[in-house]
């Protein structure tokens, strides 16, 4: 660039093709703001057109122009260094002059994107191109970002989330999530049923928390967020009560769940169920989902028949229709249910140890499992 | 029971109405008026911006500040009283966006969308206040959806389990729902529905049978949620805590009403599925408000002809039913319920008429029935106190008189049925006026009232063995309800065997029982009582005359033991009914050889019974009563009258000489006997000599001169009217013997001391002078007249001024009027009064 007023300077301007067609998705900046960019897929061509147009009359000398197309994890606690994970040149031009405002076409044909776009509070993963016209002095460079989803298909595996947990003589419950794997715009339907209530509950929620984990031995940060709240239920039941949950995922900014990204980062899910009861006190249990990413077109042939929306809950099971219940904790709804528990001497399997956690405030302890 | 009916009417409109204010623990009064007051401020400013929000159509915008407004649902600050108009005020608001939303989807908007927007919303109570509006409208634009968002909102609901929040929030998935319920009976399909089923194929048509499922549902949760309130809080705040869940239990009973407004829902669906579903969770609610509040809400929403067919089902889940639930009540409900219900149908068509209703169907056995399940709860409720029990018998005797009016047997099986259940308490006496006495004099006066006839109570076999397990004033006061009863009705007792069953059932009346009391009772009240008792006797009648008689000893049999203060009043009108009964035979004499023979032994029976009264030292009685025979005996005569006879009059004359002293009672005694005697005339002159001859005798002994005088001059007609056999049974006509007596008494009349009563005494000689003058007794003449009127007028004067003269006075003024008007128009076969100096 130009920083004494002379010498001849160009404008670079990336169009890719489809620019105009092609879908977009929002990613948020390093600053937080969220901006719009054209969506790619893995495998998918990135192509387009690279205008240079020069700003004043007379010709530019130049080492050569180059686009290349980047992925990078930027850590941001070391700014120095980005971990390009993929980078590809193309050579538009050997080094010469330019006399005249100059097209180039670019390819890059069905090129890898292993991973989503992400930005997270520690750690940022993007795709961009850059446009380079080399010269002797000070380069002209010029940055496109793109978007990249990674879609999945639908996981071989997908077994319900099933557990019952408890703080002994206090609060035993069984909850159950239809599903351990979620789409991002799934709806996770599921129930808790209670076995023992000796606290007075408050209320009930499910918490959708993101953790991200960056980094790696001593220098690795965990972040947890927040992304959703959502509560299930009002008031103390009693033992016996089963509640329904149906969380649609959609109305939430997920992104899918990332698994040691390079060995760099990983994104994780948790649902966290939370009961408060009146003296402030939470007890809460974690579990983590796999979020996925699904694709548009096979999502349209996903949906049930036109007339049976598949939020509805069908009501012997709690499960959408379709879905196979992989057996309903303990019978369902009616009176006669509510006096068939017979105490939680009958459960077999060892009762996972829920958190509870004193309404001050203070972080998370976890306490140590209590195997009855 | 009637403000139930009203307050189930006016319900497309829940009315709750509250009483006197109610502070949850943390506010009084004041502080919930202001709260509700604050939180009504929110929903008013909520409200406008999304009606706002609405006529701009934005209708994200419109959502949020309905889930704003509907947060102040979320509150736990207020008491339900306040709660319920925050209710009110919010699904006022809540019907615009209905409205909206409905115009929105019929011009084609997708619901399906916005059925799961409303979903985001993060507190569940607005989410579920917006998911049942929303899906309301979803329902009525896809009605092809509506079993699945039916089943789908009454699940979500169970997100609340807040009592209060849940208990509002179901009414208004309930109140939404209200018109959209499907109520279409199996195999009819309604217009439209086979396109339906054409463009949905697979899709299963919507019948009764998921609304009621629905209704169930929710009603089971809405229960519990209610049941729940009781456990909640300090045990201090029971009794509020009571009250808000009377006030909040309309909002339960709702869902019942919702069942019996559903048209197509008919016996056999009742029977088998909304019934038992309804029972099920009364049942196992455990809860005794619940239970006593929804097994009348059943009773009271559904009709009859559903209850007759479901009694058992019904009944044996009462006696499953928890230690404080008052049982009874809900079974008399019942019963009064089908017990009307039978009535009411049979006086609505007439039998043969074509409109008549079918009252109880002859399959349901009705009294079999419930007499069954009554006995099983009794013996399952083991805390049921005796009076609960007897109240529920006496409900099961009100419907058996009710609905089988002819069957004796069942009044009996009650009956019976209560003697056991006694025996089996080890009850043995019941204090009078004790609950369970009460309770059980309510019983047995039912078929005393019912019947209006102690013969069909008598045919009770086991009427009598329940009397017995009062104590004295018990059956004291029962046994005079049963002798009214008998003489209101005027019933007649035929048999025997009949008049000692129930003089047996009388019994504390008829003698001293064992357990009496020795307080005296009241004489006035007691003699009342046995005044009664004595009318009964006049009811003991048979058609035949043998049969009367063996009546009457059986009676008196009974009446003897009674004692003196008794007999006085009992076996006199056994003595009058004998003798009635001996004029029976008279006349029965062309049919029956033997009426001689019996008419004697009345009259023994007769004697025998005054002696009795008699011994018991009483005079006057037995004497009138002899006197009575006496009569009787001299117009039968039967063979051997006479003699019969004048041992009558003569056990009177013994009873005048041993028994009455006193002067005044003497001389009533012994005009009686001069009148009887003057009547009769059944003696030949051998007997008729001495009674004549005793009578003037007796007359003049009299103790006071002025009764001798009196005596003596009454004593003249049986001289002159008396009555013979040898007369002929014409008068005697003794002229000179009528005068002996009346100057007899003129001569004692002359030595009474007291001038004013020496003069009345003259004035009444007079009229008897004047009478027998009348009569034609020759041995009078005028001359004698004129002596005893001048002997008046001499002595008159004398008389100090004062009432008794007066009197006196009045009277001779009368006689001389009267012998002034015989002069002056004399009778033609008269005797002449010439010469009478008036």
């Amino acid at each position: 660039m130009s920083f004494f007023g002379f010498g001849q300077s160009a404008e670079i301007e990336i169009i890719l093709d489809g620019y105009d067609t092609r879908k977009t998705a929002d990613i948020k900046s390093e600053d937080g703001k969220k901006e719009r960019h054209l969506l790619y897929y893995d495998g998918e061509t990135v192509s387009g057109k690279i205008n240079v147009s020069l700003r004043k009359a007379g010709k530019l000398e130049h080492q050569g122009v180059k686009v290349e197309f980047i992925g990078q994890i930027e850590l941001y606690y070391d700014r120095g260094n980005h971990h390009e994970f993929t980078s590809l040149v193309k050579e538009l031009a050997r080094a010469g002059e330019l006399t005249h405002n100059t097209v180039y076409s670019f390819e890059f044909a069905n090129v890898e994107k292993p991973f989503e776009s992400y930005t997270g509070s520690n750690v940022r993963l993007r795709y961009f191109l850059r446009v380079t016209i080399v010269r002797r002095l000070s380069d002209i460079v010029k940055e496109s970002e793109l978007v990249v989803h990674t879609l999945s298909s639908y996981p071989d595996m997908n077994n319900p989330i099933k557990m019952e947990v408890g703080i002994e003589d206090c609060l035993h419950i069984e909850f159950e999530y239809n599903k351990s794997k979620y789409h991002l715009k799934d709806v996770i339907v599921g129930k808790i049923y209670f076995l023992l209530v000796r606290i007075k509950i408050k209320h009930m929620e499910i918490a959708i928390i993101k953790r991200e984990i960056t980094g790696s031995g001593p220098h690795t940060f965990t972040e947890n967020e927040t992304i959703a709240k959502y509560e299930i239920m009002d008031g103390a039941p009693v033992r016996g009560e089963s509640i329904p949950i149906r969380v649609f995922l959609a109305g939430y900014d997920l992104a899918p769940t990332m698994r040691d990204i390079n060995k760099k980062f990983s994104v994780k899910y948790y649902l966290n169920l939370v009961l408060m009861d009146e003296e402030d006190r939470r007890y809460f249990k974690q579990q983590e989902i796999t979020l996925w990413r699904k694709g548009e077109k096979s999502r349209k042939s996903q949906s049930a028949s036109p007339h049976m929306p598949s939020h509805l809950v069908s009501a012997e099971t709690g499960f959408p229709q379709g879905v196979a219940p992989n057996g309903p904790p303990s019978g369902g709804s009616g009176p006669e249910a509510a006096n068939s528990i017979s105490g939680t001497e009958e459960i077999q399997a060892p009762i996972e140890g829920m958190t509870r956690e004193e309404g001050d405030g203070e972080g998370e302890k976890e306490t140590s499992p209590e195997n009855n | 029971m009637m403000d139930w009916g009203w307050q189930f009417r006016s319900d497309s409109n829940v009315s709750l109405f509250f009483s006197q204010p109610m502070t949850p623990t943390m506010t009084g009064v004041e502080e919930q008026e202001k709260l509700l007051e604050d939180a009504v401020g929110v929903v008013k400013v909520q409200a406008f911006q999304m009606k706002h929000c609405l006529d701009k159509s934005r209708l994200m915008d419109a959502l949020k500040h309905a889930s704003t407004m509907l947060g102040e649902l979320r509150t736990s600050l207020l008491s339900p009283k306040s709660y319920y108009e925050l209710y009110m005020a919010i699904t006022d608001e809540l019907r615009h966006l209905e409205l909206y939303l409905l115009d929105e989807f019929q011009k084609g908007r997708k619901v399906a969308d916005l059925y799961e927007l409303v979903q985001y919303a993060g507190n569940i109570v607005p989410r579920l206040y917006l998911l049942i509006t929303v899906g309301l409208v979803y329902i009525k634009t896809n009605p092809c959806l509506k079993r699945d968002l039916l089943r789908d909102l009454v699940e979500m609901c169970r997100g609340v389990q807040h009592p209060l929040r849940g208990l509002f929030l179901r009414n208004y998935l309930l109140q939404c729902t209200r018109n959209v319920l499907p109520d279409v009976a199996e195999g009819v399909e309604q217009e439209g529905t086979v396109s339906t089923r054409e463009r949905f194929p697979g899709m299963l048509l919507l019948q009764v049978r998921d609304s009621i499922d629905f209704v169930l549902m929710n009603f089971a949760e809405m229960n519990k949620l209610w049941v729940r309130m009781q456990h909640q809080g300090h045990s201090r705040d029971r009794e509020r805590r009571e009250r808000e869940r009377e006030e909040l239990r309309i909002l339960v009973g709702t869902n019942l009403v919702r069942l019996s407004q559903l048209e197509t829902v008919t016996l056999d669906k009742y029977k088998k599925l909304v019934l038992p579903g309804i029972l099920e969770q009364v049942v196992s609610c455990r809860d005794a408000i619940a239970q006593e509040y929804l097994m009348e809400c059943i009773i009271q929403v559904f009709p009859d002809e559903f209850h007759l067919q479901t009694l058992n089902a019904f009944l044996k889940s009462c006696a499953e039913l928890q230690n404080g639930v008052n049982v009874k009540n809900i079974i008399i409900s019942l019963i009064d319920r089908l017990a009307a219900f039978s009535q009411r149908s049979d006086g609505v068509g007439g039998p043969g008429s074509p409109s008549q209703l079918q009252g109880i169907p002859t399959d349901v056995k009705l009294f079999d029935v419930f007499s069954d399940q009554v006995a099983t709860i009794i013996q399952t409720r083991q805390d049921m106190p005796p009076e609960d029990i007897v109240s529920l018998q006496v409900a099961l005797i009100n419907l058996a008189h009710k609905c089988y009016p002819d069957r004796v047997d069942y009044i009996d099986k009650v009956l019976s049925t209560t003697v056991q259940i006694f025996q089996k308490l080890n009850i043995e006496r019941l204090e009078y006026n004790s609950a369970v006495s009460r309770e059980l004099s309510r019983l047995v006066k039912i078929p005393v009232d019912n019947y209006k006839n102690i013969l069909t109570v008598l045919k009770l076999e086991h009427f009598a063995p329940l009397l017995e397990y009062f104590d004295y004033e018990g059956r004291k006061s029962l046994a005079v309800y049963i002798i009214t009863n008998i003489l209101d009705n005027e019933t007649l007792i035929p048999a025997q065997e009949q008049v000692d069953a129930v003089l047996s059932m009388v019994s504390p009346l008829v003698q001293d029982q064992p357990d009496q009391p020795t307080i005296e009772e009241d004489p006035e009240d007691f003699a009342e009582e046995q005044g009664l008792l004595g009318r009964l006797i006049h009811h003991f009648k048979s058609e035949t005359a043998d049969q009367q008689y063996m009546i009457l000893s059986a009676a008196r049999k009974h009446f003897s033991t009674g004692g003196n203060k008794r007999i006085k009043y009992t076996l006199p009108p056994i003595v009058f009914q004998a003798y009635q009964l001996a004029f029976t035979y008279k006349s029965l004499k062309d049919q029956d050889d033997m009426w001689q023979k019996k008419c004697q032994k009345i009259f023994q029976f007769c004697h025998v019974t005054i002696t009795a009264l008699m011994k018991a030292e009483l005079a006057e009685l037995p004497l009138r009563l002899f006197l009575q025979g006496a009569i009787a005996i001299g117009e039968i005569r039967f063979d051997n009258f006479e003699t019969v006879a004048y041992e009558f009059m003569s056990q009177a004359f013994s009873i005048y000489e041993d028994e009455i002293s006193d002067s005044k009672a003497q001389l009533a005694a012994i005009t009686l006997i001069i009148a009887t005697f003057e009547q009769m005339s059944c003696f030949s002159e051998e007997n008729a000599e001495p009674v004549r001859n005793q009578c003037a005798l007796y007359a003049s002994k009299l103790l006071k001169k002025p009764d001798q005088c009196r005596g003596v001059s009454t004593c003249s007609h049986i001289f002159w009217s008396g009555k013979s056999i040898a007369t002929g049974g014409k008068e005697m006509q003794d002229g000179n013997k009528v005068l002996d007596c009346l100057k007899k008494g003129i001569r004692i009349a002359s030595q009474c001391m007291d001038t004013s009563v020496q003069v009345q005494l003259f004035v009444e000689l007079l009229n008897h002078y004047i009478y027998f003058y009348e009569k034609g007794n020759a041995a009078l003449s005028v001359q004698i007249l004129n002596q005893v009127i001048a002997k008046i007028r001499e002595e008159l004067p004398n008389l100090e001024v004062s009432e008794e003269t007066e009197q006196i006075q009045k009277h001779l003024a009368n006689t001389l009027e009267h012998l002034r008007n015989r002069m002056e128009s004399p009778e033609s076969e008269g005797p002449s009064y010439q010469g009478l100096v008036l």
